[in-house]
């Protein structure tokens, strides 16, 4: 086994190590250096296609056809999309693994799958006709630079909305690159523009410019958390500067003539520059290494490293990592070196190993975690077997100790080895895989329909396996050439009963497949009901989809249905639909009240509901602007129910025919009185709109007795009603002879309590007191209490007098004042005392 | 420390709170705020407004008002998606501004509580959805307080009972899944009315649905999300169609009072300033209506001493005050004679704020009854009570027709009226045939003959209607289950107490002064069946109350009960896997009965007294620790609601000629 240095390189007082993931990559006929190649993070798939700009051999009329292949790292080819679609300006790869290819005239595919689905949306913005120039992208988005520099972002794929930001200016761009969201400081992309001599940088809102004058800037180069950023000059020069611009961080004179064709980070720490076959590894402080190759050389960036990819191999290029470094350093004496360097003494049945324990007693415990770490961060399964076993006899020696991180490193790194495997070709490390985190390795296997291996890890690491049964069902929907029965009883037997399973996208792969009886047949087993209403509807199951959404109790959902049948039944059928489930016909009913009176009116005619249509009439009265009109409506309402017989029926069209009459009525005050409290001609003065009592009231108000009169009995109102419509509105206009006069009369129908309460409120004790002896029926002590409240104490006294009530008149002696007490202590004095 | 709280009132409205500024603060720049009046108030109940600000808000618009200006290029929507006419109005105002701005603008909708596919579908036909980017702003509960929770839906008392649209009842459904998915499932759920019924069946099928549909990730929590809380008791679910007397009364405690009088929306309400003095600067024509300022008043629940004032009834309010301001200066001014040392003064002047801030609620609370007192003395609300009572404590209706017939001569407020004929028919199971309808005559004629539609809307929403349903009115019983019958209520729940004892209750009739609420005795019925079982039936020995009533059995009352209350009863019991409840009570620790927590949900609102009277059997239960099942209540609805409300959902606006 060759040293676990050999592939190290120094760069300042950094390691660097080259690893090599796989050998004999692609067909040595593929003329790599004539083609864009793009990775996806986190080891993801490769994505390559033909650079239409250069000269290529003519291999027959089939090699022309140009296509979109993508590879795993290992070489194998995952899916060939053939392209017909124009010329390609951006290629590049979503967070979770979705290739996005954008056209030069703006329209965007995104291969949600490896499979070659896609989902298309166009950019906008002036896209077509400006053209796009070049794309860049990032976890969840992309930046397109138009040829009129204008820069068109797009930061979701599940609802692209490309937004334009702020407009630079529109000299040539030499150079560009953005910085993701999730790093920059305002949380929105923001883009590096490398015009002239300076550097813009573009958000939202404005082009800010950066006031360099070292440029022309030919690469520009962001690192991975967007910590730092690098650019190359046009005198071959690295730059580096921190990420908020405040420092410049380095710079390194390359002495190279030519510009390199292409700049990227590996990792947070150093800058790759790759010409076409050599690659200059340049770390802080200017240190420098450099790799040469015997072939071209494409770099593909990722969070913590570099992927270097030729015809021949595949390579990671990545720092070392410090564990790695503490243990495997020539000369290192770290406790973690001399433990493993213990096990393998022990190995060896050699003493020794126990000496070195000895040694580094006090330390163990860490050295035991370094190891550890080392073994994840470990490419060679060699080395991850020695190291692990380092620390397996380390721990085994330490009294106390956690074994969880030894399990987890080992569950894990059985994993890394299985998708690292050339046939499956995920070369992914630690470190993206902590960051990809499990649930999402798993689907990227199951986008790559290794559903076995998929599962596997699935059970291994406890995850759920619902999606990747769920995927399979739907591949086997598209391709299986069983009948289909058979599919749908396998698919069934599988998945039945089982959480997560969603049977209506198994459905909806076998409907858009044309197999509609296979969807209808597998919909039946999805238990959310809301889920199977937009697939039925698609399949033009409407009634069994409005069933459905009753089902899920989810009115949105029914809303929604009904709008589509709606537009899509005449309306005779649409209510017959309706007819029947009263929870659809209350929800028409409901919206049609707010927009649509006229679908409502067919809707009660149609259901023979004759009061409601009656009712929407008179509805439809009170919003007519003028009196004639809603006479007409009322007319109209009256007529709807004409032939009704029942009571409530009958009641309503007398009502209806009542408030016709009213309002004849008023129009008749109008025109004979004008316009009510004379001069003032707003809205309510008007009699038009009152209630019959208002109308009485008013007319009562200014004098008019005869046409009150005239109302009453044409609205048989009672005279208890009348009597207190005469009391409010003579208190009202403060007629107080009028009402004396009634005070005058020997019965009211309402009584005198009345007149006294009303006349009393309204502030006339005078004319109040007039009633208080007319309220015969009322109890002295009432009685005395209402001749208080006018203020007459005398009066009230002769009441209590009159009653022989002691008591009451001591009550009153004690509230008078003045003449009023006097006289009321001599009445005191005229009633015996003492007695109760 | 303990497993946490279900239904913890700042949890719920932390999270609301977190979820809109975190939408917010996805907008870049500055931005202008469009949002429905009916959201006003939650918002402001969970965001200041200088939070807001922080977060960008420029300037606030109402929806209503169609006056979003192009002062900013973002422009914010944030309104409720699930009514077309919103939506509507949404895409004419980003249409409006498109076509009136100069500068293109970014427009963003939060649809609360859900994006909806209607929405989609009617702005894609209007043409703005790629205009718009769309979110979701999942806010469902508002705390009013820290055990009630409304989901303050304005309109869910027209859509449930007048239009019959079910969409608070999936609304609520969701939002109680949400708790559920939190903190477990609903061990029970047991209830009464059928929209309650289809809540609890949307609850159990909702969470097939869930189990279904679970997100691959399901990893610890939400494996353990659906399996029966252990810190949960029940969830009690009432229908308000099962007990519309309780709204139609006039609420007799403080708060109740206060929103009777006032109007309480979202905690907040708005008072003339002449009445309260304070902000509002006084102009020289105070009194004049017109000029007058109103002034917003929060209704605190956490302020000390409304804390102690909200729910008793309004008789002993006057006597609490004075003790309060009793105390208050005596503590003040005793500590500023006695403060002798250096220390007990640095102690006193700590205090300070706190008295001064005691002292301001206590004018304010002082002013305010004192303008409740000025209405409870009027002629027409004394009237009014007397009719209501008599109902209640069940004397023949027709003896009230001619108090009520004089109200309405006199023109009282229609509300008033409703409320007390539809309290009428709502207790008798209808009217008598002959006398609605002299009372629907009377209604057209003294307030107009719009109200032909508001009768008919009360006869819709089964406020008032003749007796024996809607029919001929020849068949004098109604069917069972259609119409809650109070007369062997009023016995077997004792619903109307004689003896009730408003300064120191020992009754939920205190709210209502002695009208027991049907619905909170049925609750009670569940929850606290030894006590309600010796209000019933007081034993004939005293010393034998504690365990023996056997009415106290089961659910041997509810059961009987709910024969006469209209609507379907329901009692589910919600089982989960044997292993994972026992994995959720070793997580939480085996957990005492008493001090589990049990959720009452109000379907279509609920009242102020009713929320009184909920706390007061809740504070009692806290001091047996709980019968049978557990102490704590929280009290959960669809919006709040008070008697002008309910019949105000029905009347017509619209008026001839106007």
């Amino acid at each position: 086994m060759s040293k676990p240095t050999a592939n190290w390189e120094k760069l300042g007082d950094k390691f660097y190590r080259k690893v090599q993931l796989y050998t004999a990559v692609f067909d040595q006929d593929l003329e790599l250096e004539n083609y864009n190649v793009v990775g996806a993070p986190y080891s993801g798939a490769v994505a390559i296609y033909r650079d239409e700009d250069k000269i290529y051999t003519y291999r027959g009329p089939q090699a022309s056809k140009s296509s979109i292949d993508i590879y795993s790292c290992a070489g194998k080819l995952i899916r060939r999309i053939n392209w017909d679609k124009g010329s390609i300006k951006g290629l590049g790869w979503s967070e979770d693994e979705k290739l996005l290819v954008v056209t030069e005239e703006g329209t965007v595919r995104c291969y949600y799958d490896l499979q070659g689905d896609f989902v298309p949306f166009t950019l906008g913005h002036g896209a077509d006709e400006y053209g796009v120039q070049s794309c860049k992208f990032y976890g969840s988005g992309f930046v397109a630079l138009l040829g009129n520099n204008n820069l068109i972002s797009v930061s979701s794929y599940a609802e692209p909305r490309p937004k334009l930001l702020a407009i630079p200016p529109s000299d040539p761009i030499i150079s560009w690159s953005i910085i993701p969201p999730a790093y920059s400081l305002s949380r929105s992309v923001e883009v590096i523009l490398a015009i002239g001599k300076t550097l813009y940088v573009v958000d939202a809102t404005e082009a800010e410019d950066r006031s360099f004058d070292a440029g022309p800037f030919r690469h520009i180069s962001v690192s991975p958390r967007g910590e730092f950023l690098a650019f190359y000059t046009d005198d071959g020069k690295v730059w580096v500067v921190s990420g908020d611009w405040s420092d410049k961080l380095s710079e390194y004179d390359s002495r190279v003539k030519t510009v390199p064709k292409d700049m990227q980070w590996c990792g947070s720490n150093a800058v790759a520059l790759a010409w076409e076959d050599e690659v200059h590894l340049v770390g802080p402080r200017g240190a420098v290494t450099k790799f040469y190759y015997d072939a071209w050389i494409h770099l593909l960036p990722d969070v913590d490293g570099l992927r270097l990819l030729t015809n021949d191999v595949c390579e990671y290029l990545q720092k070392v990592p410090d564990e790695t470094v503490d243990v495997f350093r020539l000369g290192s004496d770290s406790p973690a070196a001399n433990l493993l360097e213990a096990s393998s003494l022990l190995e060896q049945k050699s003493p020794k190993a126990d000496d070195l324990i000895q040694l580094i007693r006090s330390d163990l415990a860490e050295a035991v975690d370094t190891c550890i770490k080392a073994a994840a961060h470990e490419f060679n399964i060699h080395w991850q077997k020695s190291l692990l076993r380092a620390a397996s006899f380390g721990k085994s020696v330490l009294d106390l100790y956690s074994s969880d991180d030894f399990v987890e490193t080992c569950d894990t790194l059985r994993v890394l080895n299985a998708v690292r495997f050339y046939e499956i070709g995920l070369p992914i490390s630690y470190d993206q895989y902590r960051r990809l985190t499990p649930e999402k390795l798993v689907e990227r296997l199951t986008n790559r329909n290794e559903y076995l291996l998929a599962l596997r890890v699935a059970s291994y690491l406890h995850l759920p396996t619902s999606h990747i049964h769920g995927h399979w069902a739907q591949q086997k929907v598209r391709v299986s050439t069983d009948t289909e029965e058979q599919i749908c009883s396998l698919i069934v037997k599988k998945l039945h009963g089982k959480p997560g399973i969603s049977f209506e996208e198994i459905a909806r792969a076998a409907y858009d497949e044309g197999r509609v009886r296979l969807a209808t047949e597998l919909l039946n087993y999805e238990p959310r009901a809301g889920k199977q209403v937009p697939l039925l509807l698609n399949m033009k199951e409407d009634n069994i989809a409005l069933d459905k959404a009753i089902e899920s109790g989810d009115t949105d959902l029914i809303f929604h249905v009904l709008l589509h049948l709606r537009k899509k039944l005449p309306l005779a059928s649409f209510f017959r639909v309706i007819n029947t489930r009263p929870v659809a016909t209350a929800l028409v009913e409901s919206s049609a009240l707010d927009q649509n009176r006229e679908l409502l009116k067919d809707l009660y005619y149609q259901d023979d509901r004759r009061l409601d249509g009656s009712n929407l009439l008179l509805s439809e009265a009170l919003a007519q602007p003028s009196l004639s009109a809603s006479l007409d409506k009322l007319k109209l309402a009256s007529k709807y129910i004409a032939d009704s017989r029942d009571a409530p029926s009958v009641f309503q069209r007398q009502a209806l025919d009542d408030a016709a009459k009213l309002l004849r009525l008023q129009e008749q005050f109008e025109k004979d009185l004008g316009p009510r409290d004379g001069g003032i001609t707003s809205p309510s003065s008007s009699f038009i709109g009152l209630s019959a009592h208002e109308t009485i009231f008013q007319l009562l108000r200014l004098g008019h007795n005869k046409r009150a009169l005239k109302v009453q009995s044409e609205f048989k109102i009672p005279d208890k009603t009348y009597a207190w419509l005469r009391l409010r509105a003579l208190v009202n206009a403060r007629h107080w002879n009028e009402l004396e006069e009634i005070g005058k009369q020997k019965k009211s129908p309402i009584g005198w309590e009345p007149f006294f309460n009303e006349v009393l409120a309204a502030g006339n004790t005078r004319v109040a007191s007039i009633f208080v002896p007319k309220c015969t029926q009322l109890t002295p002590a009432e009685r005395v209490e209402m001749w208080t409240k006018c203020g007459l104490l005398v009066k009230a006294g002769e009441e209590a007098m009159k009653a022989k009530d002691r008591a009451l008149l001591e009550e009153l002696r004690v509230k008078a004042g003045g003449s009023a007490a006097v006289e009321i202590e001599r009445m005191l004095g005229m009633l015996p005392a003492g007695r109760r | 420390m303990g497993p946490p709280t279900p239904f913890n009132a700042s949890d719920v409205a932390e999270k609301a709170r977190r979820d809109l500024l975190l939408l917010l603060e996805g907008i870049r720049g500055k931005k202008n705020l469009v949002l429905e009046k009916a959201l006003a108030g939650s918002l402001n109940l969970l965001v200041k407004f200088s939070t807001l600000q922080e977060y960008g808000v420029d300037k606030p618009f109402f929806l209503e008002n169609d006056n979003v200006d192009s002062s900013q290029r973002n422009v914010v929507f944030l309104v409720r998606g699930e009514k077309a006419k919103t939506v509507l109005a949404v895409s004419n105002q980003i249409k409006r501004i498109r076509r009136e701005s100069q500068i293109e603008h970014e427009f963003s909708i939060f649809w609360v509580p859900r994006r909806t596919l209607v929405s989609d579908q009617l702005l894609e036909e209007a043409g703005v959805l790629g205009e718009a980017s769309v979110s979701e702003w999942p806010m469902f509960f508002v705390p009013l307080a820290d055990d009630v929770l409304s989901l303050e839906l304005e309109d869910a008392v027209t859509d449930l009972y007048l239009r019959k649209d079910p969409t608070s009842i999936y609304l609520s459904a969701k939002a109680l899944m949400l708790q559920q998915q939190k903190h477990g499932l609903f061990p029970r759920i047991l209830g009464k009315g059928d929209n309650g019924k289809r809540l609890a069946d949307l609850l159990i099928r909702m969470r097939t649905e869930v189990t279904a549909g679970e997100s691959p990730s399901a990893t610890g929590p939400s494996f353990l999300g659906l399996t029966p809380s252990s810190t949960i008791d029940s969830l009690i679910i009432i229908d308000r169609d099962v007990d519309f007397p309780t709204v139609l009364l006039t609420q007799l405690t403080y708060e109740g009072l206060i929103d009777e009088v006032f109007n309480i929306a979202a905690n907040q309400t708005e008072v003339d300033s002449s009445v309260v003095g304070g902000t509002a600067p006084q102009s020289g024509q105070t009194g004049s209506a017109s000029t007058s300022m109103k002034r917003k008043i929060m209704i605190d629940p956490k302020d000390y001493l409304y804390s102690t004032l909200g729910d008793s009834n309004f008789a002993i309010v006057g006597n609490l005050l004075n003790k309060a301001a009793r105390r208050l200066q005596s503590s003040t001014e005793r500590n500023q004679l006695a403060a002798k040392t250096t220390a007990e003064l640095r102690e006193f002047v700590a205090k300070l704020p706190g008295y001064q801030a005691e002292q301001a609620s206590l004018k304010l609370h002082t002013s305010l009854a004192e303008e409740i007192i000025k209405y409870t003395h009027t002629d027409i609300f004394t009237r009014s009570l007397e009719v209501q009572q008599n109902i209640m404590s069940g004397l023949d209706p027709t003896t009230q027709h001619e108090n009520i017939t004089e109200l309405i001569n006199r023109d009282v407020p229609l509300p008033i009226i409703l409320r007390l004929l539809c309290l009428e028919s709502t207790t008798n199971a209808g009217m008598r045939h002959k006398d609605l309808e002299t009372f629907k005559r009377a209604v057209i004629q003294a307030y107009g003959p719009q109200h032909i539609l508001t009768l008919s809307s009360l006869e819709k929403m089964s406020l008032l209607q003749p007796r024996g349903g809607s029919g001929l009115g020849a068949t004098p019983a109604a069917k069972p289950g259609s119409v809650t019958n109070y007369t062997p209520l009023r016995k077997s729940l004792r619903l109307w107490d004689d003896e009730v004892n408003e300064a120191e209750p020992n009754d939920i009739s205190y709210t209502f002064s002695g009208y027991a609420p049907l619905s909170v005795r049925l609750i009670q019925s569940i929850i606290q069946k030894q006590t309600l079982a010796n209000i019933i039936k007081p034993p004939s020995d005293p010393r034998a109350a504690a365990q023996a009533n056997p009415l106290a059995q089961g659910l041997r009352i509810f059961d009987d009960a709910s024969k006469y209350v209209r609507g379907a009863t329901f009692d589910e019991t919600q089982t989960g896997e044997e292993k994972a409840i026992k994995a959720r009570s070793m997580l939480n620790g085996s957990h005492n009965d008493a001090a589990k927590t049990i959720v009452v949900f109000f379907l279509g609102g609920m009242t102020r007294a009713e929320i009184a009277a909920l706390r007061f059997i809740g504070s009692k239960l806290k001091e047996v620790g709980g019968e049978v099942r557990g102490s704590r209540i929280v009290i959960c609805s669809t919006n709040m609601i008070r008697g002008s409300g309910l019949v105000g959902s029905a009347i017509e606006r619209e008026r001839f000629g106007g």
